[in-house]
């Protein structure tokens, strides 16, 4: 008797969890995991300052925020299909994509930051005629330095992955990443690297979302829990705690 | 920066805990393309009519094509067009676009072992009755299955390296976790060696089960 009594009770918790668990909306959230410090892992555990972001947002909205992690080439594929509901992994809003997609409203300011190695006579986006500069794969950076005056005279590679790498080595002179986590990086791990000029080209990253009812809907929400987030200091409280230095200003 | 030696110990721990992931996707895709390469092997043996031209064209463009794009028409490109192969989760599309790739390679391998088999043998085997389809189970492919094993061992090895393209799709395995690890640490040497390792040692691992299963099969020939 005293078995089947727990086998009940056992029986009901099972149902009202999984009841729970079908109550709760869940966003699957695309990220490349290899963005230091927005999205990497650790000792296997994925961590960095969207994932912050995701983990409160989903706290305030009851979300079952679902972490998708794929190289950054396959994450508007992943989009696309249907596969994830919005990436977060410091995405431009550019004309192009905003043509394409919904997006949400900008949750950090930033710029393009020449990087160069310590003691190079590249002194801004200007010097970087006949230098080979590295963008990463997919990213938009390389449209941007194809909006430079001195576009034509510049070597634009693309890398997958390790451009940090490629610059320590000299194969590149220098790469173009935003500021804020350029700065964070070479900080870190104390790279032989510095800033070279101002960043040239301000930009505005959001979440992109499908273009559909769905993506509306979360939208709406989004903006009004960013909103919130910013008013009461949540948001400049988790990019302080990454960069020490609040990103998300306008 | 020089090398260090205790992150690259300690990182070792954390991928071979994705070599099982990788190792499923592997196994399960030379299952796949081993049975696929077979029936495709014996429609081109027996010039099946209209089987023979679409076997022709599907080995040719899986082997005509790198299996990145096979990978990313399969997983980003077919679900615009038929809306329901979303359906389809990374790790099954990895499986299906691996297995394919390797069954147009796998299929040419088996062909030409069947093809090495003396003709005396499949006219000895119908001589005494067996129907060819006997024939083929009971004399010719036990004897090609010799002949093709190192062939089809060295493209085995070639999958379980393929799998490393999976991340593009999303899968998180041994090399999405090293690229991972390595974005925070900045330890790309020492994560891309301990991964290298990693596939180096599972591959040996492979060319030993290969060396046994060659003697095995070639007992019958010993004097």
């Amino acid at each position: 008797m005293k078995k089947f009594f727990k086998q009940v009770v056992l029986a009901v918790a099972l149902v009202s969890a999984s009841a729970a668990s079908i109550a709760e909306e869940t966003v699957r959230v695309g990220m490349s995991g290899s963005y230091f410090p927005f999205t990497f892992k650790k000792q296997d555990v994925l961590q960095g300052f969207e994932v912050d972001l995701w983990k409160e947002i989903g706290k305030r909205n009851g979300y079952n925020v679902e972490f998708v992690t794929s190289n950054f080439s396959g994450l508007f594929g992943l989009l696309e299909s249907g596969r994830i509901d919005t990436i977060s992994n410091q995405i431009t809003m550019t004309e192009a994509r905003k043509a394409k997609y919904l997006f949400s409203a900008p949750y950090v300011i930033d710029g393009a930051q020449v990087v160069t190695r310590k003691g190079s006579d590249i002194k801004g986006p200007q010097d970087l005629s006949g230098k080979v500069v590295a963008v990463n794969l997919g990213s938009n950076y390389e449209s941007l330095l194809r909006g430079l005056p001195n576009s034509d005279q510049i070597k634009i590679k693309t890398y997958d992955t390790g451009i940090e790498q490629e610059l320590m080595l000299g194969r590149i002179d220098a790469f173009v990443m935003d500021r804020i986590s350029s700065a964070q990086l070479i900080k870190e791990h104390r790279l032989p690297f510095a800033h070279a000029g101002e960043i040239f080209e301000k930009i505005e990253n959001a979440w992109p979302l499908l273009n559909n009812a769905q993506g509306k809907a979360l939208k709406a929400e989004l903006d009004s829990t960013l909103e919130a987030m910013r008013k009461d200091g949540t948001l400049a409280a988790i990019s302080n705690k990454w960069f020490d230095t609040d990103i998300t200003a306008q | 920066m020089g090398f260090d030696v205790s992150y690259f110990l300690e990182i070792i721990p954390i991928l071979l805990g994705y070599l099982g992931l990788t190792m499923k996707m592997a196994s399960l895709g030379l299952v796949i393309a081993l049975t696929l390469a077979t029936a495709m092997a014996i429609v081109r043996v027996f010039k099946v009519p209209v089987l023979d031209w679409i076997v022709q064209v599907v080995i040719s463009f899986f082997r005509g094509t790198p299996l990145l794009v096979q990978l990313f028409l399969l997983y980003y490109g077919l679900p615009q067009v038929f809306p329901v192969l979303v359906g389809i989760d990374a790790f099954t599309a990895a499986v299906i676009g691996l297995s394919l790739h390797f069954s147009a390679y796998m299929a040419e391998t088996i062909r030409a072992a069947i093809l090495g088999i003396d003709r005396s043998q499949m006219e000895a085997a119908l001589s005494i009755g067996q129907s060819p389809a006997m024939a083929m189970r009971r004399i010719i492919l036990p004897q090609a299955a010799r002949i093709a094993l190192p062939s089809l061992m060295n493209q085995f090895i070639d999958m379980i390296k393929s799998t490393s393209l999976a991340f593009t799709l999303g899968v998180v395995e041994l090399m999405a976790t090293a690229q991972m690890e390595a974005s925070s640490s900045f330890r790309f040497f020492e994560s891309f060696l301990a991964v290298a390792l990693i596939y180096w040692v599972v591959v040996v691992l492979f060319t030993q089960l290969q060396l046994y299963l060659e003697a095995k099969l070639s007992k019958a020939y010993q004097r």
